[in-house]
């Protein structure tokens, strides 16, 4: 050994275990950042999540999370590994080393180092995502839409972070020689970054300020769209839920320097103490750990909650079939679909027909303002004609509905759901009725709502104000719409697909439109400015839009949002998951990343306790500290890192997942208790998962500690 | 050869400013084995680590061989430590993943030249520190004595001009102090080297040739030990010491 580069060498040999834990933690944060993005990115993905729509936004808050994750813990890790080279680098400068000699050996490792770990994590993570997504096709649902389709567009923000990741090693690496005090580089490894002094009253304001930035975040949208009329830019209301970032600060600092059992302040004092040494970086990890539990599981709600509530919704139907058409559209009408169910063995029990209208009913309408950066401001106006929605006559709404409604003359009832909520969806009250195509008009008092989620949003008027304000309608503007029930509605799918395709193929193309679609409007518009935006698949196309397409009438776009989608209950049971698959399946892939992350900065950061608390275990055996206070001490640090934002993040998570089910109508709805139900067991179960991987970590930490826990019984 | 005029340092804790060193004035001769002594606190760490370089003085001068050091240039400090200065540290800061006899090559690997030379004089070395039997041993293989003394024979492999060495005998028993001591008399009297050490303890202190005692930042006294014992200086120094804990 004659040269400096085989001394270098000599000591990575002797190092393997400190470049192996950098190159692992590289490569898994570019590995799982790539993947995500490659998914992210997707045409597959991007084609079912609107543009703007909630669950888009949802999915980047949660790459946002995971980014600043696998930064964070991949800075941490790089700090750590330059922590232990830092005796390496100060002994070299004291014996007379040049910078510019320890620079080129450091810069070659990273640059070997960098490469090999980012490129490895940026090529594999497509495979990844595309490997993940295959298996969810294999075993849990498969349909058209789900044929993956990877953008190569998503690997300039991969190599953006993979850049990220290499040029974070080299500043470190940089500045780990740059230092001008050579004995200060040396003690480097041995420095502890104490946290100041913590309060006892930290956890407790902790919690509080979760709860109360979980409600300011939450609430402060509603409260700018309705009170100021602003639509503020997103990262406004983002910095309603600081607070709650805070608290949890506060709560994991409040953890880890003072514990939360006062009685066992002297059994913990080797755990806490030795965590308190590496207090910011504890606790920064801790944060992050937590925000990704709480994303993990934010992504791991989604699909049960959306299937809960949804097989709920579908089995608590009044009617097994639903079908509704324009009047000038030539759709099977009662013989046709009994000779069709004939021929599939169904037999139908119970029929009703009955032909309902579309009518303007007025109300006021936001005029909205684009004020560049600061968001949307808009202001409202009433008027006579504001939009349209479907009318029935009450002895038509009994007959299709079962109801005995009887309304007075002069009044007009607005259809909620089953339990009387869901007035955000329904339109609300009318006080003023028009017919679009003779220009009558009924000046109406509200009644009391009826109920039927079927047929949310529409209005129910009495039979004699029906019949005026509809006469002269052309057929343009009237609907029929059936119900029907039939003898075993379980052995009915086969004939409610063959009525399905029936009902899509016998509609012509002016009824090819999506459920925001509205004649009314048209008409106005059209008056207006000549055109409806609504009518051009280009604007839809161009806007985001759902474009319905009879020919991807599978497709969730359509099964969701036709304006003319019948409402088949064993149809929609039986095809819910491969019509939701790509919605389903992304929320599912996301929460499998993040808890990917979860577990490897969790392992990551447990085993570092084994590296560096090393020392101290040893001098406690030394000084006659039985197993057992080793194990345990031991274990009260991992449990910390580990355990304290599992609990953390879940609990807040659960909390905030509860709060948005209850704000949206100020209740909970028989489905999404099932929803919540559901997801409880979820919880339990990755809890369960988590705390496997904790027992593994933990044996880990004492296996590298050489302390055997078994021992505790002599 | 080493010539330290009006030397100062201080520190800043919090808005508190610590003068440590104030004013420091001394001189080394070529071949001469000189200890500094002081209560803790007095600046004798702070002093070797000035002339070290390690931490950079607030002002006064320290001259190696006549070149101010203060006026070097990073590339250029790196070459007077691996050329003209060796180091002993008191928790001997060898690197774990090398041999004894990698540890002691180091300074030549550095500075590019583990010529055959080289090689024959750190086996030399070996030799003469009685740890040729443990040369191709790891520092976790092997006792503290051991280690300072693989130390020392790193400091000495590219004939410095001047050893400055930390408590080289801090984290010794009293047989393997000895055996360091020895190790510096040995290479003060074969190699002919100059040895500035700082240290708490008189009986490694009353091997040298003269006796730098500091207290608060300041030179206190200096002490000869001349033609007399070493028993008899051990004497005068603990004398000295017992005078200053008096005033």
């Amino acid at each position: 050994m004659t040269t400096f580069s085989q001394v270098y060498a000599a000591l990575r040999r002797k190092s393997r275990g400190q470049y192996a834990l950098l190159s692992g933690c590289s490569f898994f944060s570019v590995l799982l950042i790539t993947a995500y993005l490659c998914m992210m990115r997707s045409p597959t993905i991007l084609s079912v999540l609107p543009e703007g729509g909630d669950s888009r936004k949802q999915v980047m808050m949660v790459f946002v999370l995971a980014v600043a994750g696998c930064a964070l813990f991949t800075t941490y890790a790089a700090g750590l590994f330059f922590r232990q080279k830092s005796r390496q680098i100060g002994i070299f400068l004291a014996l007379g080393a040049t910078r510019r000699q320890l620079r080129r050996e450091i810069f070659r490792d990273l640059g070997v180092l960098a490469l090999l770990s980012c490129a490895a994590g940026a090529l594999l993570g497509g495979p990844l995502a595309a490997g993940i997504w295959g298996l969810f096709r294999a075993f849990l649902v498969d349909s058209r839409e789900m044929a993956l389709r990877l953008d190569g567009r998503a690997y300039l923000p991969a190599l953006a972070f993979a850049g990220y990741v290499a040029a974070m090693l080299f500043f470190l690496g940089n500045r780990a020689v740059q230092g001008v005090n050579v004995l200060d580089i040396v003690q480097e490894s041995h420095r502890s970054e104490p946290i100041r002094q913590v309060k006892g009253w930290y956890g407790r304001a902790g919690i509080a300020l979760v709860v109360l930035g979980a409600l300011a975040g939450y609430q402060a949208p509603r409260f700018f769209i309705q009170v100021l009329r602003w639509y503020p830019p997103t990262i406004v209301s983002g910095l309603f839920y600081l607070p709650a970032l805070a608290g949890l600060y506060l709560i994991l600092l409040h953890t880890v320097v003072n514990g939360w059992r006062r009685g066992r302040r002297y059994q913990d004092l080797i755990a806490v103490s030795l965590m308190k040494f590496q207090g910011r970086q504890t606790v920064r990890n801790m944060l992050v750990m937590t925000l990704l539990i709480a994303g993990a599981y934010f992504a791991a709600f989604y699909a049960p909650m959306l299937s809960t509530n949804s097989q709920y919704s579908f089995a608590s139907r009044p009617v097994d079939f639903e079908y509704h058409w324009r009047a000038d559209q030539d759709l099977p009408l009662r013989g046709e679909v009994e000779e069709l169910a004939g021929e599939y063995g169904v037999q139908i029990t119970e029929w009703a027909q009955v032909q309902a209208a579309s009518l303007g009913g007025d109300g006021t309408v936001s005029l909205e303002q684009d004020n560049g950066a600061l968001g949307t401001t808009y202001t409202t106006q009433y008027r006579e004609v504001a939009s349209g929605a479907t009318f029935f006559s009450e002895s038509a709404w009994n007959a299709l509905t079962g109801q005995q409604v009887d309304l007075a003359r002069g009044s007009c009832a607005n259809v909620l759901d089953d339990q009387g909520g869901s007035r955000y969806l329904s339109g609300g009250d009318v006080s003023r009725v028009t017919n679009m195509v003779t220009g009558r008009y009924l000046s109406l008092t509200p009644a009391q709502p009826l109920r039927f989620t079927m047929l949310l949003g529409c209005y129910v008027l009495d039979d004699e104000d029906y019949d005026f304000l509809t006469a002269g309608l052309t057929d343009f503007w009237k609907q029929n719409y059936v119900c029907f029930n039939v003898a075993d509605v379980s052995a009915s799918y086969p004939f409610a697909v063959a009525l399905f395709h029936e009902i899509v193929d016998r509609s012509g193309p002016e009824v090819e439109v999506f459920d925001a679609w509205d004649p009314v409007e048209r008409q106005i518009q059209i008056r207006q400015t000549g055109s409806y935006p609504y009518d051009s698949r280009e604007y839809l196309a161009s806007h985001d839009l759902p474009v319905i397409d009879y020919a991807q009438r599978d497709s969730s776009d359509f099964r969701n949002y036709w304006l003319y989608m019948p409402q088949f209950r064993v149809l929609d049971q039986n095809d819910f998951v491969t019509t939701m698959a790509v919605f389903l399946m992304l929320f599912v892939f996301i929460a499998l990343i993040c808890f990917g992350a979860v577990v490897v900065i969790a392992f990551t950061r447990c085993m570092t306790i084994a590296l560096t608390s090393a020392r101290v275990y040893a001098d406690l055996r030394r000084l006659g500290a039985p197993e057992r206070y080793l194990f345990g001490s031991v274990r009260g640090q991992v449990s910390r890192v580990f355990l304290v934002p599992a609990l953390t993040g879940t609990a807040a998570i659960s909390f905030f997942y509860a709060m948005i089910l209850y704000c949206n109508d100020n209740r909970f709805t028989a489905g999404e208790l099932a929803g919540l139900g559901v997801c409880a067991v979820l919880l339990a179960a990755l809890s369960a998962l988590l705390y496997l991987v904790y027992r593994f970590t933990l044996r880990c930490v004492c296996r590298r500690l050489d302390i055997r826990p078994a021992k505790k019984a002599g | 050869m080493l010539n330290v005029q009006d030397l100062r340092k201080s520190y800043q804790v919090g808005s508190a400013t610590y003068e440590v060193l104030r004013g420091v004035c001394l001189r080394v001769e070529k071949g001469e084995f000189v200890a500094v002594m002081g209560p803790s606190g007095s600046g004798k760490t702070t002093l070797l680590n000035c002339i070290s370089c390690y931490i950079p003085a607030d002002s006064g001068s320290i001259t190696l061989n006549g070149r101010e050091l203060a006026r070097l240039n990073r590339e250029e400090l790196a070459r007077v430590r691996n050329r003209q200065l060796g180091f002993v540290f008191q928790d001997f800061l060898l690197l774990d993943g090398l041999t004894v006899r990698q540890n002691i090559l180091l300074p030549a690997i550095l500075s590019g030249a583990v010529t055959p030379r080289a090689q024959e004089q750190a086996d030399r070395l070996c030799e003469a520190f009685g740890i040729s039997s443990i040369r191709d041993k790891y520092p976790a293989e092997i006792s503290g004595g051991e280690k300072q003394r693989t130390a020392v024979a790193r400091a000495l492999l590219n004939h410095p001009l001047l050893i400055l060495a930390d408590e080289p005998t801090g984290n010794l028993d009293s047989r393997s102090s000895r055996a360091v001591i020895r190790a510096f008399e040995q290479a003060k009297q074969s190699l002919g080297a100059t040895i500035f050490m700082v240290t708490h303890d008189s009986f490694a202190a009353s091997f040298c040739d003269r006796v730098v005692i500091l207290r608060d930042g300041v030179v206190w006294q200096t002490l000869e030990r001349g033609a007399g014992s070493r028993a008899d200086f051990q004497g005068r120094l603990l004398n000295a010491i017992r005078d200053m804990g008096k005033e």
